[in-house]
């Protein structure tokens, strides 16, 4: 009971050319941007694009320099980095961008798109071989959390699209045995990265790193004997001078640029804010948050190393899918134990970036990460900020790739059968697209809490300035029908400081929200607070919020 | 020259068919000693007052659901429950949209118990019938480990016998081998259809077909006695598939060949599922619908009808008759019982932890992972797919299960979701002492690990699988929740063992039992190993 049949090789080079235009560039950015569209229509059309409270304040930091009571460059606040804000402003100028979040899927989209292409040419310079170079550009493309987050105002793609290109540029520059132009590009790519945000700091002090390391002359003793029988004139001091100055010079040329942008950002802390590092612990800085879990004893990795290792690793792994983790781990193994290749503990030094970072920054309290499958649940949230674990997904991609490289047919066809079993795992929901459900129903959710004040100032606003403390985020600016230019808030200087003083001068509506800014100032003080009754109704209440509506203006 | 061969070769089968018999005699004998179980075919009553207790029968609810469908099949002839036998499965009961109980488990361990329980009524021991069928697929499986050594990985029979001891008395899998679970069958049916396929690859013969037949005989059993195997038996098939299609590259292109029969035999497999379907669409309400996705139960402890232990088969099975309560929960989904989230956690609770880690109360595994790194490294490429199809069985089975929200498996034993990989582990264990030679050292470290194995694995079977969670058993006085536990039971004289508590309950103590038993099979395994030491290589 068996039967043969003869297929000639010629059926399947029809088949073959197809494919072959497929793994190229030209076939990444075509698959890459196919996919970003259909992802930002499914996020657009589900109203997820601005699901996370994040989204919105960074579609309202871009909006705020445009169009606002005052506008400019110190809207750009001293806590995010202000690249990905700066690059949404061309976009949130049209009001149905920004109350949309289009903006956001335009901006990260492009970097999605630009990533995708990069992680294909990376793949490449390491393995020579289209099939694993297009393959680790799938392992990215694929991954339905950086699908979502792509849709997103989110800063994560910048970030990422940043190190891809800088690390691209700096491991040809290893390879390529030194090209200044290389190292100049990762350095300027750098730049853009730590301006975009903290991590890209991380990226930079480590190519920093592994510069000293790749011209630190270890080896002079050798170079002493080899050089010697020809250079009577002090051998060791010409080779180990050379090679010093060879390593000051590359630090110096790539550290003046790459660090520019941290300095850059310093100056733009202590001009503005008056603090150089603001960032790290003003009252809004991430690092004053933590403050609060640790109190409340949920701050597991704080001072756990392993934990700190443990929570982010599992972050990662829940990101990119079970199984495209096991395969790049594998990857990553061979690709350290290759011995015919140099340069691999220098790449995959900045490669492993963003997990370095991560588990450090979970170390010092710095960061929080919460994950249903480490996070006890008597916790009061187990989800927040799993997002963190898309920086690595580039990782991923690449060692993937390798492993894909390195296995004969059998393996390859067993490594694609697993890419398409995860794809089919996120699909049937065993694996949860965490990203998206952080957005939608984690802490990180912006509409997960949406009050119903919200809803009825959508129905009952009309016009007039409004005070809110937005940095509470009383509620979502870009749902309702007020203009950015109506809004006054903390960085309205100075109307802001006159309306806790006079709160009626200029707002015709203000909302108050449990233990805010104004809750405290206003309506707390005695005095404010009979001047609030004075001259305004309250024309909303709820265990959380008030609104008041100016009386003596005509409706 | 060929005819020595011949002979060399007929002798080689006459003692490896002599060493099979002496598996079967030896594990049909140490199983029948430590089978669970009491004299009599006990009454729902009878099982709710006296037989539901640590080292009784029916100490865990898995076994109660599994065994209430088979007397419900062999004295009522349908598979839905009556309201005593229900309480009796309590809490692992379900209710369906007619209104009738059912276990949580997937039915083919019941169907397939059934003769066996009527065989032991006859002669006055049903309970003890119905459990004796999971030694028998143990004991198969035992032989199937031997012949896939010698045959497929060509270990030598020392080492094919250590293979065996390991899996069949120095793991976990022991203490499930003597009870009602699904895990001893999902063993043996992987065993064996992969020597089918294996078979079948190499006989072109007239009855080929008959391995392929067993294959999707084996995958259609498999589903009936544990759902999840739909997708762990997916190695196996994809084995199957390999040996089907035979590329050959030519000249101008390539030459496929196809063995039809490996399509054709699917109507065993068709047929076998289509009863299952039926059984679903008859007793739950719908062809897709299973055990386990029906409706919870709670059930009122005050109610006559659940403590009436006189009530009748005959009596309406209705939940409108009864004081069952339905509870009102969010809809069951099969894809819903697993969910990546688990995974972190599972995988450490399966493999690493000290309360199920398969590692902890199995060390002796842990050689299996030079097994494994040799077979990669050195096997031809066609023992490369030959030693892959187990890894990815293993890999999936630890993926699955760490996926689990309940990777312990509740009160249980060891890792039990791990035990369908434990004949593989065991194989690699005796790969990596084939591969060890005579190295005295290795061999000495290597039965050390043996002899841990082997008193975790006994002291479980012959004591209680019903240990705690180490989240419930740090609340209970002893604070135990691995084997710490079962050796209170070994030390107070409580055993699970039917032969011992009804023959040797009084003239032996239960700590002697073990010590007997610990030091016939030690002595085996010591044996085994001198015997490599003398000859590495058969």
């Amino acid at each position: 009971m068996s039967s043969n049949f003869t297929f000639k090789i010629s059926s399947f080079e029809k088949m073959g050319q197809i494919l072959d235009s497929v793994k190229t560039e030209r076939g990444v950015l075509s698959i890459s941007l196919i996919m970003a569209l259909v992802s930002t229509y499914y996020s657009f059309s589900h109203n997820y694009i601005t699901s996370y409270g994040d989204a919105e304040s960074h579609l309202n930091i871009a909006k705020r320099v445009v169009d606002s009571i005052t506008p400019g460059f110190a809207q750009l606040g001293g806590i995010w980095l202000p690249l990905p804000h700066i690059f949404l402003i061309p976009f949130v100028k049209f009001d149905f961008l920004w109350h949309t979040g289009l903006a956001g899927s335009i901006v990260s989209g492009t970097a999605f798109v630009i990533a995708s292409i990069f992680i294909y040419k990376l793949a490449s310079l390491l393995t020579h071989n289209k099939d694993a170079s297009f393959f680790a550009a799938l392992v990215f493309i694929l991954n339905p959390n950086i699908l979502y987050l792509q849709s997103t105002p989110m800063t994560e793609l910048t970030l990422i699209v940043f190190f891809v290109l800088s690390s691209y540029y700096f491991i040809r520059f290893l390879i390529e045995k030194g090209d200044i132009s290389m190292l100049m590009l990762a350095a300027f790519f750098g730049l853009c990265a730590s301006l975009s945000r903290y991590d890209g700091w991380a990226l930079v002090m480590m190519e920093a790193g592994v510069i000293c390391l790749y011209y630190f002359p270890f080896t002079f003793k050798r170079k002493q004997q080899m050089i010697a029988p020809s250079d009577n004139a002090q051998p060791v001091n010409e080779s180990f001078r050379a090679r010093w100055s060879l390593l000051e010079g590359r630090f110096i040329l790539f550290a003046t640029l790459a660090f520019f942008g941290i300095f850059l950002w310093l100056l733009w802390s202590f001009l503005i804010l008056g603090d150089p590092l603001y960032f790290t612990h003003s009252e809004f800085s991430a690092n004053s948050q933590q403050k609060g879990w640790n109190a409340k004893g949920q701050l597991p990795a704080f001072h756990h190393p392993l934990m700190s290792f443990l929570y982010y690793l599992v972050t990662v792994e829940s990101i990119s899918g079970i199984l495209p983790t096991i395969i790049a781990i594998i990857g990553m193994i061979l690709f350290l134990a290759n011995r015919k290749s140099r340069n691999q503990v220098y790449i995959l030094l900045i490669m492993l970036v963003p997990f370095i970072f991560n588990v450090l920054t979970l170390y010092m309290g710095q960061s929080i990460i919460f994950i249903p499958s480490l996070t006890p649940s008597t916790f009061e949230w187990t989800l927040f900020n799993v997002r963190y674990g898309v920086m690595m997904l580039p990782a991923i991609a690449l060692f993937s790739g390798y492993l894909f490289y390195r296995t004969k047919t059998f393996g390859k066809l067993l490594i694609s059968g697993l890419l398409i079993l995860q794809c089919l795992l996120f699909f049937i929901g065993y694996s949860q697209v965490l990203a998206l459900t952080d957005g939608v129903s984690g802490l990180s959710s912006a509409t997960a809490k949406s009050p119903d004040a919200q809803h009825w100032l959508e129905n009952n606003y009309d016009y007039g300035q409004v005070l809110m403390d937005d940095y509470k985020r009383t509620l979502s600016v870009i749902r309702t029908p007020i203009h950015m230019r109506d809004i006054i808030y903390i960085g309205n200087k100075p109307y802001w400081e006159e309306s806790l003083a006079a709160p009626e001068k200029y707002a015709r509506w203000i909302i108050i929200q449990r233990n805010d800014e104004l809750w405290d100032r206003i309506y707390q003080d005695p005095v404010l607070n009979g001047r609030l009754y004075k001259y305004f109704s309250k024309v909303y209440t709820s265990d959380e919020i008030l609104i008041f509506e100016r009386n003596d203006l005509p409706a | 020259m060929g005819c020595r061969r011949k002979l060399k070769e007929n002798y080689r089968m006459k003692k490896d068919t002599v060493i099979i018999i002496m598996i079967v005699v030896l594990s049909a004998f140490m199983y029948a000693l430590t089978l669970r179980g009491a004299v009599g075919t006990p009454s729902a009553m009878e099982i709710k007052q006296h037989l539901s207790t640590q080292t009784q029968a029916f100490e865990a609810s898995p076994e109660r659901g599994r065994y209430v469908h088979v007397v419900s099949l062999a004295e009522n002839g349908t598979y839905a429950l009556e309201n005593n036998w229900a309480s009796v499965a309590f809490p692992d009961v379900g209710v369906s949209p007619k209104g009738e109980y059912f276990g949580f488990f997937a039915p083919g361990v019941a169907y397939m118990s059934v003769p066996f329980y009527l065989i032991g009524k006859y002669y006055g021991v049903g309970q003890v019938g119905s459990f004796s069928i999971e030694s028998i697929f143990s004991i198969i499986a035992l032989v199937f480990i031997f012949l896939i050594a010698r045959n497929i990985f060509l270990l030598p029979q020392w080492a094919a016998i250590f293979s065996v001891l390991v899996y069949g008395f120095a793991s976990t899998s022991w203490s499930y081998a003597v009870t009602l679970y699904q895990n001893a069958f999902t063993a043996c049916f992987i065993v064996t259809a992969y020597y089918a396929v294996w078979k079948y690859s190499n006989d072109k013969g007239k009855y080929s077909f008959l391995y392929a037949a067993y294959v999707w005989l084996a995958y259609a059993l498999a589903i009936t006695v544990d759902y999840p195997n739909g997708l762990l038996f997916l190695p196996v098939l994809f084995y199957l598939a390999y040996v089907t299609f035979e590329a050959k590259k030519l000249a101008d292109g390539y030459a496929i060949s196809i063995r039809w029969a490996s399509f054709l035999t699917a109507i065993v497999f068709v047929l076998i599922t289509g009863l299952q379907l039926w059984h679903n669409n008859h007793y739950y309400g719908g062809w897709t619908k299973l055990a386990g996705t029906l409706q919870n139960y709670t059930h009122a402890t005050t109610s006559p009808a659940l403590t009436d232990s006189n009530h009748s088969f005959s009596t309406s099975t209705k939940a409108a008759s009864s004081s069952v309560i339905v509870s009102i929960e969010p809809e069951k989904t099969v894809t819903g019982f697993f969910s990546e989230k688990h995974f972190a956690n599972g995988f450490y609770v399966l493999l690493f932890s000290d309360e199920r880690g398969l590692f902890y109360f199995t060390p002796i595994f842990l050689l299996a992972i030079f097994g494994i790194r040799y077979k990669l490294l050195n096997a031809s490429k066609n023992e490369q797919v030959l030693t892959i199809i187990p890894l990815v069985f293993i890999s999936m089975n630890v993926l699955l299960y760490s996926s689990w929200g309940d990777p312990e498996g509740g009160w249980a034993y060891g890792p039990r979701y791990l035990i369908p990989s434990m004949p593989w582990l065991a194989l690699f264990v005796g790969i990596a002492l084939h591969r060890w030679g005579k190295g005295i050292a290795r061999k000495i470290f290597a039965y050390l690990l043996f002899l841990y194995s082997l008193a975790t694995a006994l002291l479980g079977v012959i004591t209680t699988n019903s240990v705690p969670t180490k989240s419930e058993g740090l609340l209970l006085p002893a604070k135990k929740f691995n084997f710490l536990y079962n050796l209170d039971f070994l030390q107070s004289g409580k055993s699970g063992s039917f032969v011992y508590k009804t023959f040797l309950d009084g003239h032996i103590s239960l700590i002697t039992f073990f010590f007997l038993i610990y030091c016939f099979i030690a002595v085996l395994g010591l044996w085994v190993l001198h015997y490599s030491l003398k000859n590495a290589h058969e």
